[in-house]
């Protein structure tokens, strides 16, 4: 599972900076086309639900869905799936 | 999440401002419906007037988009009519309190099974940001250009007083404890009151010294004082903050209900 | 087979509701109504029907509105303050296109005016109340026997044109009793359901969408906004709301040779009464007293839309005379589609015109 933001949706608000328990949420520098400034993903690999969503079947963490007003933020599946090492921070 | 699938997907992204809370109180009222196995077929969103009634217009379900402060009264027809059916009512603090106040309180006292979810703004966003019932004394709007003088409603102890069965007051930032709070209410029969503070950076927010988005979200989780730690300090006789509001579940009972399913 | 009774106007209102399968209503106390509200409170919740009495009237219409969706034949009955109260959400329901019957047993006004005297002061107000342009269906009852029929039309006409539906009666008609006798059934016209797959407001040929019941995977959402055929809101395209307004106001108006019900008497007459709801019995019995005259008689039971047509009936016709207990409110309405002089008999206090009276405004003329 991958972390993705909808460009289509997303307004900018910058909320999901906010929220993630790993800050992997930041606040982007350029406008795109539509002068909406994106947050960016910092490693997003990081992400408890990206990495054991399939293990536990069911939703973890998920505030920054939760909290997105505009539900620009959602995870997409990755094709191929690539195993990922992970440095877990403490 | 599969809650996705209860979004009209043609009609996103909504009209709501950037950082406007709404959005969130609509994911959190999704979340919980889908921990609930509620039928799209079987749920019925209604809503009034402003910026939170058009989150109905946002779901796949049939809705009642009606007039300004008459979502409830819909909503009774609606449920009374067919009891079989969900009933989830989104409003504001204006569209409720102030020309639905009526409506609001002989709901609670019917104790009528539906969930009413309250995007409590303080202000009156749709129409530029006029005072709202809920505005704190003090603060700017464009009808109180000199700080609101008149006192605020409590909207969840107004709900207790008339008779509502469940009342939960949490705000935009305590997304998984609302989810949770909108779930009971969902299963609690009877009349369910969940009050969401939200923030409104566009009409609230930029008169009243919240600069950014976060800074409102951080004043909310700031200044929320949940329920358990104020009955202990009412408890123990310390004082209590004069500043911050409650949160949490504030009622849960058992009173006769109206319109459950049979 | 049917059965002789005797009964009040609004209770044949209620008995009509109900065997026009009415099994929904909200109401509020108000003078002169109440026994309608009252007779369905008894008798509803033994038909498996709701009953339920609301905190205002705009509460009751609401309600009314929320359980028509659900495909319940609803109704509410009021009379002149509590019918203003309703006339925001009569316009959401024109706009949303809501089949709803609201009684309405007029009484004098403005404001709290005579609340146990009959008027016909709200003739205009049905019709024109609520802001911005829409059409409804108004029925004028003049008899116990006429209550029942008309509210059991009412509920068709309602289904059929998906409109608010009047019965606009008054409080003669509604607390008079007499003989009426009742039928062992009434005729049925549910609502056309929508066809799944097609645009919830996709008008037909007739310009009328089919009904998008609640609860039956519709998902339909229905907005006073101004919507495109998907139900959407889209309040700023000029062109869609034109189109939706001619819409709302023509689905009425080109079916009112359908709607239209009246009576021509003496159609060669060249004096002619017309009358609606409460006069029509004053006009009858000055018809019966000079039997041998041949006075002309068109007696209106829908009046909006007006049935304009049934004017040419009269083909000698010099002079319309309109008995009614307002300031002329429909008398021009009826100038708008005559030239032959009309002349109004207003009347306010709450008495009936007296034969005597309309005799006069006869042989004046003449």
């Amino acid at each position: 599972m991958k972390l993705a933001i909808d460009e289509t949706r997303c307004k900018g608000c910058n909320l999901c900076t906010k929220v993630c328990p790993y800050h992997i949420f930041q606040a982007g520098k350029k406008p795109n086309k539509k002068g909406i400034v994106l947050p960016e993903l910092d490693r997003p690999e990081r992400c408890a639900n990206c990495r054991l969503q399939y293990l536990y079947g069911r939703t973890l963490c998920g505030v920054c869905q939760l909290t997105c007003p505009d539900q620009a933020i959602h995870w997409v599946d990755e094709e191929p799936y690539e195993p990922m090492k992970v440095a877990i921070e403490y | 999440m599969s809650y996705e699938d209860w979004f009209r997907k043609d009609r996103l992204p909504h009209i709501f401002c950037a950082g406007c809370g709404n959005g969130t109180i609509i994911n959190c009222t999704l979340a919980a419906i889908e921990q609930m196995d509620w039928k799209k077929d079987d749920t019925v969103f209604v809503s009034g007037i402003g910026c939170s009634s058009r989150a109905s217009g946002y779901i796949i379900t049939d809705s009642l988009h009606t007039t300004h402060g008459r979502a409830i009264a819909f909503a009774t027809g609606v449920k009374m009519a067919n009891p079989n059916l969900n009933v989830v009512v989104f409003t504001g603090d204006g569209d409720l309190a102030a020309i639905g106040g009526n409506h609001f309180i002989h709901a609670c006292r019917r104790n009528i099974d539906i969930t009413v979810v309250c995007m409590n703004n303080q202000i009156y966003g749709m129409t530029g940001g006029q005072g709202s019932p809920t505005t704190p004394k003090g603060c700017l709007s464009s009808t109180t250009p000199y700080g609101c003088v008149e006192s605020p409603f409590d909207l969840s102890e107004l709900a207790i007083a008339a008779g509502a069965n469940y009342v939960s007051r949490w705000t935009s930032y305590h997304v998984k404890e609302l989810e949770k709070a909108i779930k009971t209410g969902f299963e609690t029969p009877g009349f369910s009151f969940i009050e969401a503070l939200v923030q409104c950076p566009t009409a609230f927010g930029r008169r009243n010294k919240f600069k950014q988005v976060s800074d409102q979200i951080e004043y909310m989780k700031a200044h929320s004082l949940l329920k358990a730690k104020y009955d202990r300090l009412v408890e123990s006789g310390e004082p209590v903050p004069t500043d911050m509001f409650i949160v949490g579940e504030l009622a849960h009972r058992k009173r006769p209900v109206m319109g459950a399913k049979p | 087979m049917t059965r002789t009774e005797f009964w009040q106007g609004n209770i044949a209102c209620a008995e009509g509701a109900l065997a026009a399968g009415c099994r929904f209503f909200g109401g509020y106390p108000i003078t002169p109504s109440t026994e309608v509200a009252e007779h369905m409170a008894v008798k509803l919740p033994k038909k498996n029907g709701v009953f339920i009495q609301m905190e205002d009237e705009i509460a009751s219409i609401a309600a009314v509105i929320g359980a028509s969706w659900t495909g319940a034949r609803a109704m509410t009955a009021t009379s002149g303050p509590g019918f203003s109260l309703m006339m925001e959400n009569i316009g959401y329901a024109a706009m949303t296109e809501t089949p709803c019957v609201i009684v309405n047993v007029q009484r004098g006004g403005p404001s709290t005016g005579q609340p146990t005297m009959g008027a016909q002061g709200d003739m205009m107000q049905c019709r024109f109340g609520s802001h911005g342009d829409y059409s409804i269906i108004a029925l004028c009852p003049a008899s116990v026997q006429e209550m029942y029929e008309l509210t059991a039309r009412a509920f068709n006409l309602a289904d059929q044109y998906r409109v608010p539906v009047f019965l606009m009666a008054d409080e003669i008609i509604g607390h008079m009793r007499e003989k009426i006798l009742v039928p062992d059934s009434v005729p049925l016209q549910q609502r056309k359901a929508l066809v799944k797959g097609t645009l919830p407001f996709k008008p037909g040929a007739d310009m009328i969408p089919g009904f998008p019941q609640f609860g039956k995977g519709y998902g339909v959402h229905v907005t006073g906004l101004t919507h495109d055929e998907r139900g959407y809101p889209c309040a700023t395209n000029p062109k869609l709301h034109e189109t939706l307004v001619h819409r709302l106001v023509d689905k009425v108006e080109i079916a009112r040779d359908q709607i239209a019900d009246y009576d021509v008497i003496n159609p060669d007459a060249e004096q002619v009464f017309i009358a609606y709801g409460a006069p029509v019995r004053t006009v009858q019995q000055l018809l019966h007293d000079r039997a041998d005259e041949k006075i002309g008689f068109l007696r209106i039971r829908t009046v909006w839309p007006f049935p304009e047509k049934s004017l040419r009936a009269f083909k000698n016709a010099k002079r319309f005379l309109v008995p009614e207990l307002n300031l002329g409110q429909i008398a021009r309405e009826i100038e708008r589609h005559t030239n032959v002089p009309v002349q109004s008999l207003p009347k306010l206090g709450g008495d009936l015109h007296t034969p005597q009276e309309l005799r006069e405004a006869l042989e004046a003329g003449q």
